[in-house]
């Protein structure tokens, strides 16, 4: 039962990007499609669950000074893993997510998740944690995608689900309508937190 | 002459029309978590400059005369993030012993640069680029200084927004970024710009 | 300093297992890699020199490639044009017969604006370089045979420009490969 709710508080209570606010960089900068969003959402996913496990795994063995770049080094290697099976696996989505790759170590979600639950709490829980948590950011950056190629394309997933008659809203898909469109989900939230 | 123009277009390039925040979405924790007071707004990107740009002599060190001849390129992402840390944390202490004014008006924000993902986004960006050692070092100056820029002037911007009449739920955060995207539009106009 | 020397030790141990780990991921990754990036250049080769059937390398100041079919003769060239556009570099694989007249082109990397000067990806704008010549490779309001894509003329200039300059290095790297021999 407690484990069930480490696995939901992720996707909506403790959503890591809308309510927490953390991994901003990515969230806007790989969501100009749905399928750049999930490429990018499961990745995080994987590095945080696997991070999560060694780290709540090795956390008795390590002294507290050298906790942050212990902890570092960790994700630092799975990011790796995660950068070279998709360069061989999928080539195509690693290029259009690039630079976001390498830098889903920087990403303050796996970071913080390592330090307030994996480095205080067992194995199994923290692996919840990690689903959870990666789930949660990979269904935010869903949304913000989805909406995104809706209103920039007139697709999602690539295929069109607006007549032809409508003209795409290009900005949508351009870096300035990343921002609009967090800002006015995230002012959503909060009227919706508020009722 | 011919160098001179190259160093001119390069500083261009990196402030405005391939502005770090703005356009390549890197650095936005900063951006929207230190940017409600300007001497602070200051603070920060005056460390982030000094940072980026003794991350980008290091990390390209690095890569050309460890990396690269000892055939572990792929340890890429561990080495350049462990080189930050440490440079971070360098400063900090250099400072706080040799500059005690500096340090206490930079200080609070040293180690929060070490997770801000702009600093490794232009280690890793100087490498794909192919930046001689020169080029290197003042990407990483001119980005920090694009980064700088867009701080203060959203810094600015929200000093002022203070006065504003912002609805109950679009404070905070949310306001903060359609801010962002109004300033990311303006921003825009400088694409395609070439010399 | 004894403690010290334990947690740099700690650490230094961490980054090793950490480091041997991935020097075998990449033992296994590294040629998937290699040869996926390979495979994708011969099919971006034989897509623009259908004729062809094997490509053999020409490098020099300017490297392209050359088609042989089946028999052996030679049936045109590719070679890849490269220049900024809008916010990107362009990459285009060209094909080109024996007479230097264009078969077909192919963007195969870019990063312009997503709706403008991407639309170059499409098949529409692609199919209009099949069969032209260099003295018509420029962008219509240059006064060339390539109409612009709606909103990205700079896209399209460079496009026109990179391949036009390639085909001038492609007939001067030719004639001088023919006189070596």
């Amino acid at each position: 039962m407690k484990l069930m709710k480490e696995l939901t508080k992720g996707l909506i209570k403790e959503n890591p990007v809308f309510v927490m606010a953390l991994g901003l960089c990515p969230t806007l900068a790989v969501t100009s499609s749905v399928i750049n969003a999930i490429g990018m959402g499961l990745a995080a996913t994987f590095v945080l669950v696997m991070s999560n496990i060694i780290i709540s795994l090795i956390k008795d063995f390590i002294p507290s000074k050298i906790r942050i770049p212990a902890y570092i080094v960790v994700i630092a290697s799975f990011v790796t893993i995660v950068d070279m099976l998709m360069h061989a696996y999928v080539p195509a989505l690693h290029k259009s997510l690039g630079l976001f790759i390498p830098l889903i170590v920087v990403n303050c979600i796996i970071l913080g998740r390592a330090e307030a639950f994996a480095g205080k709490n067992k194995v199994i829980p923290s692996i919840f944690d990690g689903i959870g948590m990666g789930l949660g950011f990979t269904l935010a950056l869903i949304v913000i995608g989805g909406i995104r190629e809706v209103l920039g394309a007139g697709q999602f997933l690539g295929i069109n689900v607006l007549p032809a008659s409508y003209k795409p809203m290009l900005v949508a898909i351009l870096a300035p309508g990343a921002f609009l469109v967090m800002g006015f989900l995230m002012g959503l939230m909060n009227l919706m937190k508020k009722k | 002459m011919e160098l001179a123009g190259r160093i001119f277009a390069m500083a261009i390039a990196a402030i405005f029309v391939q502005n770090f925040v703005l356009a390549r979405f890197l650095g936005l924790c900063p951006y929207i978590g230190v940017s409600k007071k300007l001497d602070s707004a200051l603070g920060m990107g005056m460390a982030v400059v000094f940072v980026m740009t003794l991350a980008s002599t290091f990390t390209w060190l690095i890569q050309h005369y460890l990396l690269v001849p000892l055939n572990i390129e792929f340890l890429q992402t561990i080495a350049f993030i462990l080189t930050i840390a440490s440079l971070v944390q360098f400063v900090e202490m250099v400072i706080q012993k040799t500059a005690p004014a500096l340090y206490k008006s930079l200080g609070v924000f040293l180690p929060l640069i070490t997770t801000n993902c702009a600093v490794l986004g232009v280690a890793i960006l100087n490498i794909q680029s192919e930046y001689s050692f020169i080029f290197a070092i003042l990407n990483g100056l001119f980005a920090g200084i694009g980064f700088t820029l867009v701080l203060v002037l959203m810094a600015g911007v929200r000093e002022r927004m203070e006065k504003a009449e912002v609805p109950e739920s679009m404070k905070g955060m949310p306001i903060a970024m359609i801010i962002a995207g109004g300033m990311a539009l303006a921003f825009l106009g400088f694409a395609g710009l070439q010399f | 300093m004894k403690y010290y020397l334990k947690l740099g030790f700690i650490l230094l141990l961490i980054t090793a297992i950490a480091s041997g780990i991935l020097a075998y991921m990449n033992s296994i990754t590294a040629p998937i890699i290699a040869e996926n990036q390979a495979k994708e250049q011969e099919l971006a080769r034989k897509e623009v020199l259908p004729l062809a059937k094997t490509f053999k390398e020409i490098s020099g100041d300017f490297s392209y490639f050359e088609g042989l079919d089946d028999s052996g003769n030679k049936v045109g060239y590719t070679f890849v044009a490269s220049l900024y556009g809008y916010s990107s570099d362009v990459k285009t694989m060209v094909g080109v017969s024996n007479e230097m007249v264009i078969e077909k082109i192919k963007i195969i990397s870019q990063a312009e604006t997503p709706g403008l000067g991407a639309n170059c990806e499409k098949s529409e704008f692609q199919a209009q370089f099949s069969n032209k010549k260099v003295d018509v490779m420029a962008a219509d309001k240059d006064g060339g045979a390539i109409k612009s894509i709606t909103g990205a003329t700079i896209t399209t200039r460079t496009i026109a420009n990179s391949i036009k300059i390639g085909l001038d290095k492609l007939v001067l790297s030719v004639s001088k490969e023919e006189v070596a021999k």
